[in-house]
Formats: C-alpha cells, structure tokens, sequence
C-alpha cells in the first residue's frame, strides 16, 4: 500500500497511508478507535476507492478492481462484528465462501471442508443449524473458516476479538498462528495490542489517517510509543 | 420429481382432480385459472422479494409483455402456444436484459423506482400508439392450439394449461432456490456487502435472479389472452404491479408456496368482494390491513402458529 488517501463522500479518513505486508507473514495494525483503521480495511478489499495511491497484491494493482474480483484473486476478509449469514446453515456459509476460487468442484469442497473441521471441530458439530443460533465465539470461527474454505492467500482481519470472551480470544490467536503455519498471510486490525502482538511478526500504529509508527512485535511490546498511542 | 417433494405433489393431483368436482361451473373453472395465474407470478416475483430481497414495481411491464407476445402473433394468425410463448421468452427477455440491468446497479428504493419507470414507459408506449390498439388493446384473439387438433377452446383445457404453466414454473422456481445459485440469492438478501467480498459479483446475481422471475412472469402473461381473448395495456399498470406484491405480502415472503396461496386468495376476493360490492377495494384494504397487522409472515405463517400449538 503506497500513499493511499481515501475516504467518505467529500470527508478524508485516509491520508497517505503506506504499509506492506510481505508473504507469509502476520502484520498487526494497531490504534485506537476512529484512526481509519476499518477505513482502509475497506480501501483494500474495494468499498472504497482510494482518492490517491496504490494498493498492490501480488504485483497486481487492486486501486481499480470490485470487491468481488479483488476476493477472487485471494485476499479474503474477516469483517467486524462477525458478519456472517444469519439466516443461512452453517454448511451454506461454509459453501458460499467457496465462491472465491477459481475451479469450484465438489472434490474441492470436501477437501475444504474437511480441512476446515480440523481446525474447527464444533463447525462440524452445528453444521444444520443456522447462523443465528451460533455464539459469538463461534460465529467468528465461521467468518475465518468461511475465508478458509475460498483458499484465501492474504486475510484481512477486523477486530477478531473484540466481545470474545478470553477462551475464545486464545482460540483465535491460536487459528492466527495456525494460519501462518499453513503460509498464509495475515493484516489483523486490533485494539487490543497484547493479543495482536503476541501473534504477529511486526505492527504499525495508526493515528488520525496516517502511520505514526512502525517496529517489530517485540520493539513495539516494549516501546513507549505503544503505551502513549495505544494507552495500554 | 424428487425437487417436488409428495406434498407438492398431491396438492398438484388434487388441482387436476378439480375440473372433476360435481357441479363445478364455467365461471369457477375461469376463477381457478385467474387464480392459478395470478399464484404463479406472484411466486415469481417472489424469487425476487423473498429471497433477493428486490422489491420490483414493473412486473406488470413482463406480465403485459407476455401478453402482448401472443396477442401480436395470435391476430396475425399464428395460434401455437409454441411459438406464442417463444416469442413471449424472447421480447420479455430482451426487455428484462435491459431493465434488470439499469435497475441492479442500484439498491434498495432506488431499483424499486427504475422497474417502476420502465413498465410506466412500456405501458404509455402501449397505452398512446395506435399500432397496437391504444387503450383498446388487441381484442378477439381465436383460441390457442398446443399441436394441430388439440384447441384450447373449453375452460377444462384451458385450466389445465395454466395448471401445467404452474407446475413447470414452481419446478424452475424451487429448482432455483435450492442450487448455489439460490443460496447466493439468499446471502444477497441478507448483506450484499457480505456476498461481494466473499468474491460474488453482486450485480450479475441481481440480474440473473430477475431474468427468471421476468421470464416466468413473461410466460404467465403470454398465457393470459389465451384466456381472456385479448391483451390490454392496463395489464401492465402499476397498480398490477402492485397486486402482485401484495399477492406476495398476503401469501408471505420467501416461501414460494405461500405467493401461490396469496395469489390465488387475493383473485378470489377480489373476484367475489366485486361481485357484491363496487366499492370492494375498501373491503380488500381492510382485510389486508388485518392480515399484516396480525399475520407479519402471512397466510402461510398460520402453519407455523398452529405448528407450535400442537407441539405445545
């Protein structure tokens, strides 16, 4: 992402914001609520289109592409909020997350699928009922198995744990390094540092639409700019 | 048969039983086809309403369409169903190509409005050219023919053609719901954010999902001067359009039985209240004010109320 500005209507959210995220690895954006931190979530995946700048994945410029097409070429998006399909099952939010890749088959979908049930045996366990009747902890496992079953390469993560009670929030910091493990690459957007830097290579802090700092996980844990900007 | 399913099934045997039933009338036999009718397009705009969530206001312009197909053919002396409904897919199809795709490309209120506009132009088009009749419309249409020799002249064969139009259009329809194409419909409905970065093109899904409830909604209306012996342009009026929808509402949303069963209960009341009354719009806002008002998931919902009393 190079000197990206953006924002709604006529109001600048972003202003030059330029972060990389290398393959393979798990990249936390860190900051306090209303810095832009879901603005340029949705900058990347197309909601918005940048007013300046470039966003590229895999050599490919995104500044010009649909939501649809930029999930399709592999980046995948863990909204907010668990956004999952209430009123479908669970097996039809897992299935419809198979839209994304390139060569549907049913051959493809039990692998998936079975894959996904490794690392989330209780999905297999409510796979009839409905999205709704899910807990909250459980919903965000389907919003990451959903991203799981389209092959994602690059996975945007937008507050994971926020309202996660703390068995859950150590669930998904584990899937975030399982992840990893499997070589897939990782933005996660915390508030909460101590989880996101636990998991992550490095970090950026973000501050009213631009970058203001950018470390290690370690320099960052340790740093007073963390504790000054973050208030943690 | 299996997408079906026997319920569907014995509901369907029992229909082609009716012309059956002692005593059953000309009249009742006509009342059942405008009911039937006005039951199937009413599922199909609920392939829109319920599970798109798209709330169209131009489907009288497919429905009228339709009509006009065969009406057009039928006076220049062509009377297969065939061809009346070919060429009923083909200029409904390639209005629904245009329409579908300026509305899509909209949300919400906005997509509501342009299907509005579009059937108001059809229909003024209709409506103030001479070519087609004007206001008047093409009147005196003969009967149909499904093969040489088999006419449907009497109300019986024609009954039992919307009957086989119902049948086809609720196997297409239930078809459609239960593919992947279907589940996306559904998760459009409820967020289409959602849906685009899972990799879905939104807009392609939208279209796709009102070509065939235009098309099928084309096809009623190719079938209606089959009928009735003439098409109108007040087929394609907006307050048909609505009709529709309330069909829809009354039936409840999403459940493509219930359309067919809000359909076929608004023609008869309609047909009845009229019958005693002139004012018998007033009594048929009253009722469907009492039906929203008490029964928000509509006629069908009752299952589930009385479902839930047995199990209590």
């Amino acid at each position: 992402m190079r000197e990206v500005h953006a924002g709604y209507g006529a109001t600048p959210i972003l202003f030059g914001v330029s972060l990389d995220v290398r393959q393979g690895e798990a990249v936390a954006l860190l900051g306090k609520n209303g810095m832009g931190k879901t603005t340029l979530m949705k900058t990347a995946i197309g909601f918005l289109k940048p007013w300046r700048g470039t966003i590229e994945f895999e050599g490919r410029d995104l500044t010009r592409l649909a939501p649809h097409d930029i999930a399709r070429l592999g980046v995948g998006l863990v909204p907010e909020n668990r956004r999952i399909f209430p009123g479908l099952t669970v097996r039809e939010n897992l299935e419809l997350g198979l839209s994304a890749a390139p060569r549907r088959s049913a051959d493809l979908r039990e692998r998936r699928l079975a894959a996904v049930f490794q690392h989330f045996p209780r999905l297999r366990e409510r796979l009839d009922q409905s999205g709704k009747t899910l807990s909250g902890g459980e919903q965000q496992m389907l919003a990451i198995a959903r991203v799981m079953m389209a092959g994602a390469r690059l996975i945007l993560m937008d507050e994971p744990t926020q309202g996660l009670a703390p068995a859950f929030i150590r669930h998904i910091r584990d899937m975030i390094r399982e992840l990893k493990r499997l070589g897939v690459t990782v933005l996660l957007i915390e508030q909460n540092a101590r989880v996101a830097l636990s998991v992550c290579d490095r970090g950026y802090i973000m501050e009213k639409g631009v970058i203001v700092f950018e470390a290690s996980s370690r320099e960052l844990r340790e740093s007073p700019v963390t504790r000054e900007k973050l208030g943690v | 048969m299996s997408v079906l399913g026997w319920r569907a099934l014995l509901v369907f045997a029992l229909l082609a039983a009716l012309p059956l039933v002692p005593g059953m009338s000309r009249y009742y036999l006509l009342l059942a086809f405008d009911a039937l009718l006005f039951g199937a397009i009413a599922m199909s705009l609920d392939l829109l309403m319920g599970y798109t969530g798209l709330v169209s206001f131009g489907h009288a312009a497919f429905y009228g369409l339709g009509a006009y197909a065969t009406a057009i053919l039928m006076e220049r002396g062509v009377q297969s169903v065939w061809a009346c409904v070919g060429f009923a897919v083909v200029v409904v199809g390639l209005y629904a190509l245009v329409v579908s795709y300026f509305a899509t490309a909209r949300r919400g209120i906005y997509f509501a409005l342009l299907t509005l506009i579009f059937a108001e132009v059809v229909y003024t088009f209709f409506r103030y050219t001479q070519t087609f009749g004007g206001s008047d419309g093409i009147q005196g249409l003969p009967d149909a023919t499904v093969l040489p020799g088999l006419v449907i002249d009497t109300p019986t064969r024609k009954y039992y053609l919307v009957l086989a139009y119902l049948l086809i259009a609720y196997a297409i329809c239930r078809v459609v719901v239960a593919s992947h194409f279907g589940r996306v419909l559904v998760a459009i409905r409820e967020n289409e954010d959602r849906a685009r970065f899972l990799g879905y093109n939104v807009p392609r899904y939208k279209m796709g999902a009102c070509m065939i409830s235009a098309l099928l909604t084309g096809v009623g209306g190719a079938i209606y001067p089959m009928r009735s012996a003439f098409a109108t342009p007040d087929l394609m009026l907006w307050t048909e359009s609505g009709e529709f929808i309330i069909s829809v509402m009354i039936g409840g949303l999403g459940t493509l039985v219930g359309p067919i069963i809000g359909g076929a209960f608004f023609t008869i009341l309609r047909d009845k209240v009229s019958s005693i009354v002139d004012w018998y719009f007033i009594v048929i806002g009253g009722v469907l004010i009492v039906i929203v008002l008490f029964m928000p998931r509509g006629l069908l919902g009752l299952r589930r109320i009385f479902s839930r009393r047995a199990a209590a």
